[in-house]
């Protein structure tokens, strides 16, 4: 068992964000977290990281607390949070995935130059390996997110809006290496507010607006109803009986 | 020449040191957007070596510069640390309650106002070897620092999230860095001053990030650049006093070249490629988030 949540709470300073988490994952299965804005998304990748707190309940990352395991665990971060005028390279990026595996002072050994290259290749890009990061594209960035992540070889991989602005061609190549992980026996936990894409790429779909609403197969859980409840006075109900969600 | 003169090269040696170590830490004040914090710490370090002086003279001054480079830089780092101050507002906080207490304590003895000048703006001339040999063995303690973490420092100053989340602690490299700055503080401030120290920080890994965009050459050319500067600051305020009988000290000197060269160079920035620069003014701006801690999605 990679994840299980039991009646969780989590959040920062002792005030809780997201409430009544109960989750499982397993090993090559792809969860992702649905809701909307400010639902409590990023937050609980981060409690499974160990960097929020938990308030109650149980959490449990690959049988230990949350942050025991982060070796295991990787992260992809949101492209925009980062600087596009920052002085390195997208091979710079990548071999950051490799830093823990490297340790303080040690050099940087060949391996770790080529794990760090491979991954590049992996996603499509080993081409832009000498190109400054801030000069890609928003998806060939995200995509150099995801080679730093694999570049760590983790066996949890924890993705926080990876197709937020992210063009077609990067997405498929997004998609593409996200099956091969699944196929190769990597958990996946991503958040998004594309519910079509969460449909199509999980297994499992933990839907959250400050509380959990639902957890379970896409089909069981993007319902209408369920929608209707987490998302409040944000989804519409159509007179032909459909249900549109408006964000602001 | 002028370093034929046993003090000109006794003032140079000493600003080779402080190029050395100047270069490649500048690099990281500027990445890491640190100017302001490096700013405080210079006046933070005043009262520190008023103390300093008072207790034991010119001795005193780099124990008393060190003990109060390294409180700053922990009291600093706990602030900024919470969340409930902005960097900005909790530097300036310290930088102004530090530097009046500095000010208070040299102007309730009247004979320490002559040597305010020097406390703020450096003796170069007056280096001695013991002198540089302090410096030097700052400089190794310095340079060794930056060498163990200057990875996990790159990935801190990067992406504070994923380096957080790959298991590195922020506050203790948060706390290295700003130690580091403390120490080159202590180590230029007898030679050019707590206010001047600030541009050998600051305006070299700027000057060199117009030209370039590659870490480890900003570093080289930082060095670079400080040491041009300063043998071109020492011969121009020599030749300024000895042949024109003008009093230019020799440190003001070396800035105004650092300065110089940072504006010449401003127009070749145009030559660097931009393009991440035009597409996140075209797009939203990226929410950057400075503090350590802002970790809430």
């Amino acid at each position: 068992m990679v994840l299980r949540f039991t009646d969780t709470s989590v959040g920062y300073r002792g005030t809780p964000v997201l409430t009544h988490v109960d989750l499982s994952l397993e090993a090559g299965q792809c969860l992702a977290l649905a809701g909307p804005n400010g639902a409590g998304k990023s937050t609980l990748i981060k409690a499974v990281l160990g960097l929020t707190e938990v308030l109650a309940g149980t959490a449990q990352v690959f049988g230990d607390a949350p942050g025991q395991a982060r070796v295991r665990c990787g992260y992809v971060p949101q492209v925009g949070d980062l600087d596009p005028d920052f002085p390195v390279t997208a091979a710079q990026v990548v071999l950051m995935g490799r830093y823990r595996r490297i340790g303080w002072w040690r050099p940087t050994r060949a391996a770790d130059r080529r794990a760090a290259r491979d991954a590049l290749d992996r996603v499509g890009l080993a081409g832009e390996a000498g190109r400054r990061f801030g000069l890609l594209s928003g998806g060939q960035r995200q995509r150099v997110l995801l080679a730093r992540a694999l570049a760590a070889e983790p066996e949890l991989l924890l993705l926080d809006e990876p197709f937020n602005g992210v063009d077609v061609v990067s997405q498929e190549a997004i998609l593409t290496v996200l099956r091969e992980l699944t196929k190769g026996g990597t958990a996946l936990m991503l958040s998004t507010h594309d519910l079509a894409l969460a449909r199509d790429v999980a297994d499992l779909v933990c839907l959250i607006n400050g509380r959990q609403w639902a957890f379970g197969p896409p089909g069981e859980v993007l319902t209408a109803d369920q929608l209707r409840s987490a998302y409040g006075g944000h989804a519409i109900d159509l007179p032909d009986g459909r249900t549109v969600l408006v964000e602001p | 020449m002028i370093l034929t003169v046993p003090f000109m090269a006794r003032a140079m040696a000493e600003l080779a040191l402080l190029a050395l170590i100047c270069g490649p830490v500048g690099v990281f004040v500027f990445a890491r957007r640190l100017s302001f914090v490096s700013d405080a710490l210079t006046h933070t370090v005043f009262p520190g070596v008023v103390i300093g002086f008072l207790a034991g003279g010119v001795e005193g001054l780099v124990v008393g510069a060190l003990v109060a480079g390294l409180l700053t830089a922990v009291v600093l780092t706990l602030l900024t640390r919470s969340g409930a101050l902005s960097d900005d507002a909790s530097t300036a906080v310290v930088l102004t309650a530090m530097f009046s207490i500095g000010v208070v304590l040299v102007s309730r003895e009247s004979s320490y106002t002559s040597d305010l000048t020097s406390f703020l703006f450096g003796r170069l001339l007056t280096v001695t070897p013991r002198q540089i040999v302090e410096t030097a063995v700052l400089a190794a303690v310095i340079l060794a620092m930056l060498a163990i973490a200057a990875r996990p420092l790159l990935f801190r100053t990067f992406d504070p999230a994923a380096a957080a989340a790959a298991g590195y602690r922020l506050f203790w490299l948060d706390l290295w860095l700003n130690v580091i700055v403390a120490l080159v503080v202590v180590a230029a401030v007898r030679a050019v001053g707590t206010i001047l120290v600030v541009a050998l920080l600051i305006i070299p890994a700027a000057a060199a990030r117009l030209i370039t965009a590659r870490l480890a050459a900003m570093a080289v050319i930082g060095t670079v650049l400080i040491l041009l500067a300063g043998y071109g600051g020492l011969w121009i305020s020599w030749t300024a006093s000895v042949d024109h009988g003008i009093a230019l000290t020799s440190a003001s000197a070396v800035v105004l070249l650092l300065v110089a060269a940072y504006l010449l160079l401003l127009p070749l920035r145009r030559f660097l490629p931009t393009r991440g620069r035009s597409l996140s003014r075209g797009a939203t701006p990226p929410t950057r988030k400075d503090s350590p801690h802002e970790l809430v999605g």
